[in-house]
């Protein structure tokens, strides 16, 4: 199995939560999703989930002039994205127990 | 530096956007809205280049595509023209400048501050609309001042300004997305021609408040001193007064007609040497036979002139 078909349909709860802690930048988000473990995940991806989640109403984003470079625009978690990610997070932590349930039935079988 | 990085960002924006052709243009607008700022990000962070750092921008754009949930199925639009690709660029210049302007005026984009003012252009259009329908219907002949006159009527002036500006403000409120084309396109022909009635009205009242006082006494056609090149002034007696000053409320001289006088004998066309009015004595339009020129003090004062205290030997002063 592909692990980027998998992604697809998690890729917001997974930048919901990679900014659950800390604001970032589209790369910086993109760092730590792969610092993470998920390797597989690209820059466009990420830059469009986070159109994506912005355009829905749960990212807020303020730019921090820099002194070498370009701004960065930052992206943070508003009171709807908190609200998305602890809800998406419960429905992401039953899917997935279901999941470990089921293969541990098949491994131990 | 910075110039072959902006480069960069461009082409690789125009790839990705044309690759991205088929999606309709609001959805595209949307999504690559961030992208140069975000591209630039990349650069910085990560060195090398944009192709190197995140692959062909095709492939990118197929990314894009796909975390938007958009999978194509449209057909392949016709290929973009240069027009197209001009605008493209233009537009892209534009959103960055947008973002670099927007923190001079306290906002993250300059935009959002031009938005603010929209509901002003409404109103300031409505003034302009009056302005014109006023000036084509008002065939009074006179100058436009600052209200929508028509037959020098306030009561119309105000009624058609009130409807002009909140007509304009309907106008401004309602959308124009979901229509056929041609009501935006008419909209913007419209304000074209507003604004440029606007940018001439607007200078035509400058120099005409700046000129007035010139304006007012010689060159307007209304002006009934116009035709006036000297002044003679008469006494009770019908005596033209010579070297007469005319001053007006505030002691400022008022000044009529012009200094020269044509020489009756050379015809020559001189400064005149007379103090004050009449410019020209000669010309005087009612000379009296008996005192042609001036009121002599001596020949004819005692009959003529009682009133007048001269100093002839015939009459004597009482002290």
């Amino acid at each position: 199995m592909d692990t980027t078909q998998l992604l697809k349909g998690v890729l917001d709860l997974a930048v919901l939560a990679a900014l659950r802690d800390e604001d970032g930048y589209g790369y910086d988000i993109l760092r730590r999703l792969r610092s993470a473990g998920l390797e597989d995940v690209g820059d466009a991806s990420v830059y469009g989930t986070l159109r994506r989640l912005f355009n829905g109403g749960l990212l807020s984003t303020y730019v921090v002039p820099s002194d070498e470079g370009p701004h960065r625009k930052y992206y943070a978690l508003n009171a709807g994205g908190r609200a998305e990610l602890q809800r998406s997070g419960k429905v992401w932590q039953g899917f997935a127990s279901t999941m470990d349930d089921l293969l541990r039935e098949r491994g131990t079988a | 530096m910075i110039g072959t990085e902006q480069y960069e960002i461009t082409a690789y924006l125009y790839a990705v956007r044309a690759a991205l052709g088929d999606l309709p243009e609001s959805t595209r607008d949307e999504l690559l809205e961030d992208l140069p700022e975000h591209l630039a990000e990349v650069l910085v962070e990560a060195g090398g280049t944009l192709v190197e750092r995140l692959g062909p921008p095709e492939a990118y754009a197929a990314e894009l595509r796909a975390s938007l949930g958009f999978v194509g199925g449209f057909p392949d639009p016709p290929p973009p023209g240069k027009l197209v690709e001009l605008r493209a660029a233009l537009l892209s210049r534009l959103r960055v400048a947008d973002v670099k302007l927007g923190p001079l005026l306290g906002y993250e984009r300059a935009s959002e501050f031009v938005l603010l003012l929209r509901p002003a252009w409404w109103v300031l259009r409505g003034y302009l609309l009056a302005m014109v329908v006023a000036w084509m219907l008002d065939d009074s002949g006179q100058p436009m001042g600052l209200l929508p006159r028509i037959g020098g009527s306030e009561l119309v002036a105000l009624l058609l300004l009130a409807a002009a500006v909140l007509g304009s403000i309907w106008l401004g409120r309602r959308s124009f997305r979901s229509a056929a084309p041609w009501p935006r396109w008419a909209l913007y022909a419209g304000t074209t021609v507003l604004a440029l009635v606007a940018i001439g009205g607007f200078f035509n009242a400058d120099s005409s408040t700046r000129d007035s006082n010139y304006s007012d006494v010689n060159y307007d056609n209304s002006n009934p001193f116009s035709g006036v090149e000297d002044v003679f002034v008469y006494d009770q007696q019908g005596r033209l007064l010579p070297g007469v000053r005319i001053v007006d409320q505030y002691g400022a001289p008022i000044e009529l007609g012009t200094p020269y006088c044509s020489d009756p004998t050379t015809g020559e066309y001189l400064h005149t040497d007379h103090m004050g009015y009449p410019y020209c004595p000669r010309n005087a339009p009612f000379a009296t036979p008996s005192d042609e020129r001036s009121p002599a003090p001596t020949a004819t004062a005692a009959s003529s002139a009682p009133a007048v205290p001269t100093p002839t030997a015939s009459r004597s002063a009482p002290r």
